[in-house]
């Protein structure tokens, strides 16, 4: 869920590029950090950004009929880490922008926020407290990537109504407007991307235990299980 | 894709990107700073006339590449006319419809068709791999410009394992059913994500090979009347700009 190029009023723009900035930085700073220690990081990553782009291009099945793509924020999260999805997620979404026409320039930092930084990392808190608190690896991975998604989709919602609050019910009236609007595609969509990453996360599990523990996804004993 | 076509096969392939980049900008600029729709309109209508008649770009293709943005900033604006007063608790909340919000949420409507004609003269006029060489050019950091650049290369390679898979799955019916076609959408992930590390890897060998130790570097395009272009679409953009604080 993107909002459109010039949709957002200048000083939003600004204001959400300028809050998206620290987490691209700091997503900068693991990265390089990662490549220090290990050079084939800086290829593993540029490949995972183009996985991204190719997965937000897939159209998902829907109990609606009608079409709909996943985001991957959830699954990008708990392969790659949040921290590196920020950067990831900037170059996903300037591409978005300038190939599909899907998104903006102007509105890259409030996408950035929403997509790159909220999504990720809920999913990779959630996946940590969900296995923390042991529950099956499955739900956790379910739970990890719905929220993600949901929480894009409130945090777009927000921004639209802190820049276009609504004349008599103010920013509330305004969130749940745009709140109810998105929850008719978003809601199905979120359980629908939970249960997709399952999927992809038992393929991965049962065929290529040895990467997901190389990725710290999967701890030894789970792999075996 | 539609607008990697238009951007290799455009009039203005070979002008230099910084121009084009600067003349995008310009547009940007003026749409943010158009005090009405209607002057919002004109520059959209310049922005797109110079899209098409100039740069030549076809214009079914310039529409094609446009609706779905158009159709999205439709919804948009819809749901922005939409408007609910809230009661002393959640059920009393009533939707209406906020026509004194008619001129502010038409005026947004236009500004972002202004900033979408901007994007898709960039777009469409300029390849990815020229944008990236701006960015260059503008400091950006090396490590993003490396992700951009190692996207960009691959983008096209996954895209194709991805059709050819879903033709193979659809073949054995793999997406007849909803429940059949969840479960294929997540081996083709998974087996994506498989791919990822492989081709990743195989990538590391081949840049190690030559001897690649930081940053991926490639040589600078020579654009011919450079100087000359940049000048004109600084001058023409910024007459756009001046157009914009002129008109009410």
């Amino acid at each position: 869920m993107h909002i459109m190029e010039g949709f957002l009023p200048v000083k939003h723009a600004i204001g959400w590029s300028i809050a998206a900035a620290p987490f691209v930085t700091y997503g900068l700073y693991s990265i390089n950090k990662k490549i220090k220690e290990s050079p084939e990081q800086r290829m593993l990553l540029g490949v995972a950004a183009a996985f991204t782009f190719v997965l937000s291009a897939l159209k998902m099945p829907s109990v609606t009929g009608s079409s709909s793509h996943p985001t991957g924020t959830g699954l990008g999260a708990m392969l790659f880490g949040p921290a590196a999805m920020a950067p990831i997620g900037m170059v996903v979404l300037m591409f978005q922008a300038i190939l599909l026409a899907h998104g903006g320039l102007t509105t890259l930092g409030a996408n950035i926020f929403s997509m790159a930084v909220v999504g990720p990392f809920a999913a990779a808190a959630t996946y940590r407290v969900a296995k923390a608190v042991r529950l099956p690896f499955a739900l956790s991975v379910f739970i990890a990537a719905s929220l993600a998604d949901l929480l894009t989709y409130i945090t777009t919602s927000a921004q639209l109504a802190l820049a276009f609050p609504d004349p008599t019910g103010g920013f509330v009236g305004s969130l749940a407007k745009f709140a109810s609007v998105f929850a008719i595609t978003q809601i199905p969509i979120a359980i629908i991307e939970g249960l997709l990453t399952v999927m992809v996360f038992n393929a991965l599990a049962r065929f290529n235990p040895v990467e997901l523990r190389n990725m710290k996804v999967l701890t030894a004993q789970e792999s075996q299980a | 894709m539609l607008t990697e076509q238009s951007a290799y096969s455009n009039r203005w392939r070979h002008v230099s990107p910084v121009a084009k980049g600067c003349f995008s900008l310009c547009g940007i600029i003026a749409a943010f700073a158009a005090g009405s729709p209607c002057t919002a309109l004109l520059i959209a209508s310049i922005l797109a006339s110079v899209t098409v008649f100039g740069a030549g770009v076809p214009i079914t293709r310039y529409m094609r590449v446009a609706a779905p943005a158009l159709i999205f900033l439709l919804a948009s604006g819809l749901s922005l006319f939409l408007s609910f007063s809230l009661g002393a608790s959640i059920s009393t909340i009533s939707p209406h419809i906020a026509f004194s919000e008619l001129r502010g949420i038409t005026h947004t409507c236009c500004r972002s068709l202004t900033c979408l004609t901007a994007l898709l003269f960039l777009a469409l006029t300029t390849p990815l791999s020229d944008i990236i060489s701006l960015l260059r050019l503008c400091r950006l950091p090396e490590t993003l410009l490396d992700l951009m650049t190692l996207c960009y290369r691959t983008l096209f390679v996954l895209s194709e394992a991805v059709h050819e898979t879903m033709t193979a799955q659809t073949a054995r019916l793999g997406y007849a059913s909803f429940s059949i076609s969840l479960r294929s959408l997540g081996g083709l992930f998974a087996n994506l994500i498989v791919q990822v590390w492989q081709r990743s890897l195989a990538l590391h060998l081949a840049a190690q090979a030559r001897g690649n130790d930081g940053s991926l570097r490639f040589l600078r395009n020579n654009y011919n009347h450079s100087c000359r272009n940049i000048s004109i679409a600084a001058t023409t953009g910024c007459l756009m700009i001046a157009l914009t604080i002129i008109l009410p």
